[in-house]
């Protein structure tokens, strides 16, 4: 059994304090180590999460976090897969220790994704991140892809700006409760609409930002988890993953987040529970409309257009979806995205959540849904409450 | 703090050479697959229905149906499928009228990168 022993994120935001993605990194382990109540000599392995050497212009970044930690001769490692590298490191983290080849391991993701470059820059690199001599070497933006993705889910399904507006108002209205969100906004459909057409019919306000910060996490094996926290802390009880074909013109559906279904279906078989059992989600919502086709693809209703319009992924709903404020309102430093939406879920599971996000009754089981590319490579993790749950 | 990180890149071609030749010349040349006798516009390496390795190059039309279309502050980009493909490709549409459904590819410059990108079918071209 693996269990999340610490759990923590720094602010998302854009930072102009003159700290760097080092100094951010240290800051969400040593709060995650002390909450793990663990010393650095007490972590066998580090895995880091971070998206592009580009951003960090520092490669292999984990023997420089390995140095900063106080983790030297700790096993060290980097992970990457586009958007989805925070997951997959998390995962990574859990082979590691189910193998037995560590008791206790830190993970860091992290990125400078909005202070480093400019927005020029960045969009000229996300392109890269899909087919680069096909996708990549037209100049065609991730914003656009997601749309034309978008549109074939809502000509299937009956999606409209409407919907897309519902997801942007409640994941910023979340972040309103969340001190460390990058946009916590109370919009209003007239604000949005007012915002500029980026890809129809994704306008700047159904996109998430470009954020800096970092997130991590301590996992360990339950002998080796200190006793004060073998009874109360979380377990991630399935993680599954799949990829795409990065060409969404190339699929059968560019609509349909298939992978993100398969990614799902092997976590959910490893945890032995199904989609119902699921209590409350962190779904990538890097667009809008991304949330909704993630939710669909997760199995988490079986018509979501519906139950997003009835209000069942509000905070007050029947499954809250993106309590943090999502990509879209906490903010995307890509590396820390999937490591914080697993802490995320970690300390909402243990009760350790914002005051005015953290649910009253005690949770079962939540969800951690992370991809990079347009849902191609997904890796879907959950986790289960510690204790008597 | 300021630093600047310049870099030129020397890409090569690889397997995808007969692809990119064809873009510099305005054709569309795609990938077949001899076992399922489906053909893939951009290329696939691998066939994702039989999994089988690309076996043949064939040269399309290099007419295309509009799928779907997306503009913005982005720029203006199209799904399309090519006629006698499955799937569909992402190209750039600035020089295809608003609310064309048939386009064609247009050629890239010899030097420049492979760009995929959809122009107009003009009034006296035979389109099929």
């Amino acid at each position: 059994m693996v269990l999340v022993i610490g759990a923590a994120l720094t602010p998302f935001n854009r930072r102009r304090d003159g700290s760097g993605f080092r100094d951010w990194a240290a800051d969400a382990y040593s709060q995650a180590l002390g909450m793990a109540m663990l010393e650095p000599n007490d972590v066998d392995a580090l895995i880091v999460a971070s998206e592009s050497d580009f951003f960090t212009l520092q490669l292999n970044p984990a023997s420089v976090l390995a140095q900063d930690l106080g983790l030297t001769f700790a096993a060290t490692l980097r992970v990457e897969g586009g958007g989805g590298s925070g997951q997959y490191a998390v995962h990574a983290a859990v082979d590691r220790i189910l193998s037995g080849r560590a008791n206790r391991v830190a993970i860091i993701g992290v990125d400078p994704s909005a202070s480093a470059l400019g927005a020029d820059c960045v969009r000229e690199l996300y392109g890269y991140s899909f087919d680069f001599w096909t996708d990549g070497l037209t100049g065609v933006s991730s914003t656009a892809l997601y749309a034309l993705s978008w549109q074939a889910f809502a000509a299937k399904h009956g999606g409209t700006e409407d919907d897309l507006n519902l997801v942007t108002i409640k994941n910023r209205k979340n972040a309103t409760r969340n001190s460390g969100a990058h946009l916590p906004r109370n919009h209003t459909a007239t604000e949005i609409a007012a915002s500029p057409k980026i890809a129809s019919p994704y306008r700047r306000l159904h996109c998430s930002p470009l954020s800096d910060g970092a997130a991590a996490l301590i996992l360990s094996s339950t002998d080796a988890a200190p006793s004060t926290r073998q009874g109360s802390a979380p377990r991630i009880s399935g993680i599954g993953a799949a990829s795409d074909l990065p060409g969404l013109g190339h699929r059968t559906d560019p609509g349909t987040f298939t992978a993100k279904s398969i990614a799902a279906e092997r976590a959910f078989a490893m945890a032995g529970i199904g989609a119902s059992d699921i209590a409350l989600a962190e779904v990538y919502d890097a667009y809008a409309g991304a949330e909704v086709q993630a939710l669909a693809a997760l199995g988490l209703s079986a018509d979501p257009l519906a139950s997003l319009r009835d209000g069942d992924f509000d905070a007050d709903g029947a499954c809250p979806v993106n309590l943090s404020g999502g990509l879209m309102g906490q903010g995307a430093p890509v590396g820390a995205t999937g490591v914080g939406q697993t802490a995320t879920c970690a300390l909402l599971l243990e009760g350790r959540y914002h005051e005015g996000l953290q649910p009253q009754s005690p949770l079962g089981h939540a969800l951690a849904d992370t991809h990079g590319g347009v849902a191609t490579s997904c890796a879907v993790t959950i986790l289960s409450a510690g204790g008597k749950v | 703090m300021k630093h600047r990180v310049a870099l030129d890149y020397e890409l090569a071609e690889g397997w995808l050479a007969p692809w990119v030749e064809g873009l510099r010349k305005g054709e569309a040349v795609a990938s077949h697959c001899t076992a399922c006798h489906s053909s893939r516009f951009p290329p696939l390496r691998a066939c994702p229905v039989c999994r089988a390795r690309l076996n043949r190059w064939v040269t399309l039309s290099g007419y295309a149906t509009v799928l779907s279309r997306t503009t913005g502050t982005d720029g203006d980009f199209v799904m399309a499928r090519f006629d006698g493909t499955e799937g569909g490709a992402i190209l750039r549409a600035d020089h295809l009228p608003d609310g064309a459904e048939r386009g064609r590819l247009r050629a890239c410059g010899a030097d420049d990168p492979p760009t995929l990108s959809l122009a107009a079918i003009t009034i006296d071209e035979p389109t099929p």
